[in-house]
């Protein structure tokens, strides 16, 4: 599995060739879905049954290597009670990527999934690349949502779609990747032009900020 | 599913919840999923609180620290037969501070939370609210959810439907009634779960009913719709740093690090989950004693004694982590030195007059009456979602992302700044937002001088949110002529002295400012936390004035956000209205200029 926690951006044959992104990634969901799962299977390998719940929102890093560039995901995992509803734009804005998660044993939640993806593709970046995680799919003896017809909403919406298991780590990985792969990696290319790519002041370190890559 | 559908399944779902517990344990052999159940109990691994560890403790407490704690219970029993009396008055802060002997956290903390009186002036009422709940709260799955996941480390919690585990429950589901405003709302498990590993049943509901809504702590605000009292004190907090960790606090911004993301907990749930237990039980003591001074006071007490550290971490990630994560597992400081930098810290935030944000504005405070039984909405009832944001909600979300564009604003000021080498860093660093006329002059002065002609600065937004109307901004700001601002919205904006005048930029860009952050619009809103009403009755002191001499006077402009302004299509908008001539300003926003237009009166302009 290509993640690498260390971040260093070493190839085979030792030449610093490696471009370095940084890409702002959010996660969304209904509460109690895996979010915080999701982000600790992915940043340290490690599942809590009884992860406690997430208040506001915690930020994690994690670096993936692709072929020729090293993604380092700052990942926004957020609160999924309602309430905390109104703090997550200010996890969302700027972000260039979000995995919105739902819970195969609840419909509701996948309902609820479906709201953010209408609440991203309104207010987030247009270039946003968004990916739909079909969380506990450990537990397909309860399967309440059917893996077709999340697919089929996902293919409507022009979203990357996977179940995972944050318990038994499938497809884990394999999200973030996809999403490393989808998004643009070059400084002026992709969705770098107009509102999208361009980082703002308010997300972070100006020279980092005008685009993922150094 | 049809709407009688949806309501028979909830209210299906919350009978076949509550069941459960009423069932407990014992009576749910077989009944208990494998996942939601520890696999053994490991109590050589528990600590004295209840907690369970990883590893075997390396050694039980020390033999003499043992002695202290026998001779002060001693003490502390025979200061309780004479609780009312004046010496018991007298000894109580030293002994507070001191720490409660664990044996007596029971009796003490419902002595200081008088959660006796209440109960006696309620007779039922726990059992009333419990009952409703049953019948009608709508907040069951998710009280469900947390109870599963609260403190699951303690040995109280540690089993599925455990008795502690179904008082959690109970306690948060008639309290849900109880404070129909705020209901349940994630973090109340933690504080209630604190208080149940002290108190039975019924007086844990009525310590969190005193904590939510006693004037000495008034969580409420914290709980409710748009979290009013949370964005109120986290500003109070960063005005603390801005005074007297100024380094600090660019630090934090240089890596877009917002208060809200690393100190929620403290604010939220007093500090559970982010020192050790041992120490958090030390401040609940002495915040049970003195109520919200102490948390603000902790806050700054925590980020004093790790600056350094903290100064040397390069990584929002890191920053984070070792707030969160490190100081919870290792807080690096004797609880007893803690205790005492935080009786400290209490003196000189109370010399400075920053011990405390001001008396809570009317919106911090329950509307109805507790107690009073109000049938949730249809919507509420089928758990279905709101599909807009409230107007709190909206001004909340306007809020909290104005805190990070005007940190992000402040810091790019401070480069600008820094690349005169006139200004002296601290200097510069130490007025980067707080109001103080002279020194904000001086680096403003130095700003001007350094070429940019028109400044950016979403400077204080703060009191929007809280004290106004519906729509907070949308007022043409009285700045009066000394500068002083409302506390709703005294918004003005300024030129620079002196090559402020020039019109389309001529000065050379200094080699290290950022090509986009050239030309920029500077709006100052005056922060007045003292105006909790219009500002004409209360005099701003003198150190919230602003920019008063000649060459700084203020132009009003009319200052809108887009939240209740239906003719806007999207949100995160701020529209300005300039109704002045003289302003030839390029608009910009977040350092890149959105027009290259200048602005003529009357105009309106869309910031995103």
């Amino acid at each position: 599995m290509a993640t690498n926690r260390t971040g260093g951006a070493q190839r085979p044959n030792g030449a610093p060739q490696t471009k370095v992104c940084q890409f702002k990634l959010v996660l969304l969901g209904e509460s109690a879905v895996g979010k915080s799962s999701l982000v600790l299977r992915f940043v340290k390998g490690q599942f809590h049954e009884y992860q406690e719940s997430t208040i506001g929102a915690a930020f994690l890093t994690q670096t993936v290597c692709l072929d020729d560039t090293t993604v380092k995901f700052e990942i926004w995992d957020t609160a999924g009670q309602e309430r905390y509803h109104s703090l997550a734009p200010m996890y969302y804005r700027g972000a260039q990527a979000a995995i919105v998660v739902y819970d195969i044993t609840n419909q509701d939640t996948f309902g609820r999934a479906k709201n953010w993806v209408k609440e991203l593709q309104r207010q987030a970046s247009p270039s946003i690349v968004i990916a739909l995680a079909g969380n506990k799919s450990d537990l397909a003896a309860k399967r309440m949502v059917e893996f077709e017809e999340a697919q089929a909403y996902a293919d409507e919406n022009g979203l990357l779609f996977m179940e995972t298991s944050a318990k038994t780590a499938m497809n884990v990985n394999d999200i973030f990747l996809a999403i490393a792969n989808k998004l643009p990696k070059s400084e002026s290319g992709g969705g770098a032009g107009g509102a999208g790519g361009a980082r703002r002041l308010a997300d972070g370190d100006t020279p980092r900020a005008s685009s993922c890559c150094k | 599913m049809n709407e009688e559908a949806l309501l028979a399944r909830a209210s299906e779902e919350r009978e076949r919840i509550f069941q459960r517990y009423e069932r407990g344990r014992e009576n749910l052999a077989g009944q208990i999923d494998p996942w939601e159940d520890p696999e053994f109990e490991e109590y050589h691994k528990t600590d004295r609180y209840g907690f369970i560890h990883d590893e075997r403790l390396p050694q039980k407490t020390a033999p003499q620290k043992i002695n202290i704690e026998v001779e002060r219970e001693k003490k502390w029993v025979k200061m309780l037969a004479t609780w009312d009396s004046p010496t018991t008055k007298e000894k109580l802060h030293r002994r507070i501070y001191k720490g409660i002997p664990n044996s007596l956290r029971i009796k003490i903390w419902c002595k200081l939370l008088d959660v006796n009186r209440i109960k006696s002036d309620n007779p039922g009422k726990y059992h009333e609210m419990l009952r409703l709940a049953k019948q009608w709260s709508t907040d069951v799955r998710q009280i469900d959810s947390d109870v599963n996941r609260q403190f699951r480390e303690h040995q109280f919690y540690r089993e599925r439907y455990s008795e502690k585990q179904c008082s959690l429950f109970n306690v948060l589901c008639a309290y849900s009634m109880y404070n129909s405003e705020v209901g349940y709302c994630q973090g109340m498990s933690g504080l209630a779960g604190v208080l149940l590993m002290y108190m039975d049943e019924e007086d844990a509901f009525w310590a969190l009913a005193v904590l939510l809504s006693d004037r000495k702590y008034l969580m409420h605000g914290l709980y409710i719709e748009g979290f009013p009292k949370l964005t109120r004190f986290l500003e109070h907090h960063d005005r603390i740093l801005t005074k007297f960790m100024p380094k600090l606090k660019v630090h934090f911004d240089k890596f877009g690090l917002d208060a809200i993301l690393y100190s929620l907990k403290w604010f939220f749930v007093v500090f559970v989950e982010r020192v050790p237990f041992s120490l958090c039980l030390r401040v609940w003591d002495i915040y049970l004693l003195d109520g919200e001074r102490v948390v603000t006071a902790m806050a700054y007490t925590i980020l004093k004694l790790h600056k350094k550290a903290i100064m040397k971490l390069n990584d929002m990630d890191l920053i984070v982590n070792y707030i969160q994560v490190k100081l919870h597992k290792d807080f690096g400081f004797e609880d007893d030195i803690v205790i005492y930098h935080l009786e400290r810290s209490m003196d000189e935030l109370r010399r400075a007059k920053l011990d405390y944000p001001g008396p809570p504005p009317p919106n911090e405070l329950p509307k109805r009456q507790l107690g009073m039984f109000v049938e949730p909405d249809k919507k509420s009832k089928i758990g279905q979602r709101a599909e807009n944001f409230s107007e709190t909600e909206k001004q909340t979300r306007a809020t909290v992302i104005l805190r990070r564009e005007k940190a992000a604003m402040e810091l790019q000021e401070l480069r600008v700044s820094q690349s005169d080498t006139v200004s002296d860093h601290s200097g510069v660093a130490a007025n980067v937002r707080c109001d103080d006329s002279v020194s904000a002059l001086g680096s403003r002065r130095s700003l001007a001088d350094t070429s940019v002609t028109s400044t950016a600065d979403l400077s204080v937004f703060s009191s929007g949110r809280s004290h106004a109307p519906e729509n907070s901004l949308d007022t043409h700001s009285n700045v009066s002529d000394d500068g002083t601002g409302s506390g709703i919205g005294g918004l003005s904006i300024q030129r620079a002295p002196s090559t402020a005048h020039s019109t389309p930029r001529a000065t050379p860009h200094p080699p290290s400012v950022s090509p986009l952050s050239d030309d920029i619009v500077r709006i100052h809103v005056t922060y007045n936390p003292l105006a909790a009403s219009p500002s004409h009755l209360h005099p701003s002191p003198a150190k919230y004035k602003s920019y008063s001499d000649e060459h700084h006077k203020p132009i009003s402009l009319g200052f809108y956000t887009s939240n209740g302004a239906s003719n806007l299509s999207s949100d995160n908008r701020i529209r300005i209205q300039v109704p002045s001539e003289e302003l030839l300003t390029p608009v910009v926003d977040s350092g890149r200029i959105i027009t290259q237009r200048y602005i003529e009166s009357q105009d309106m302009y869309d910031l995103k």
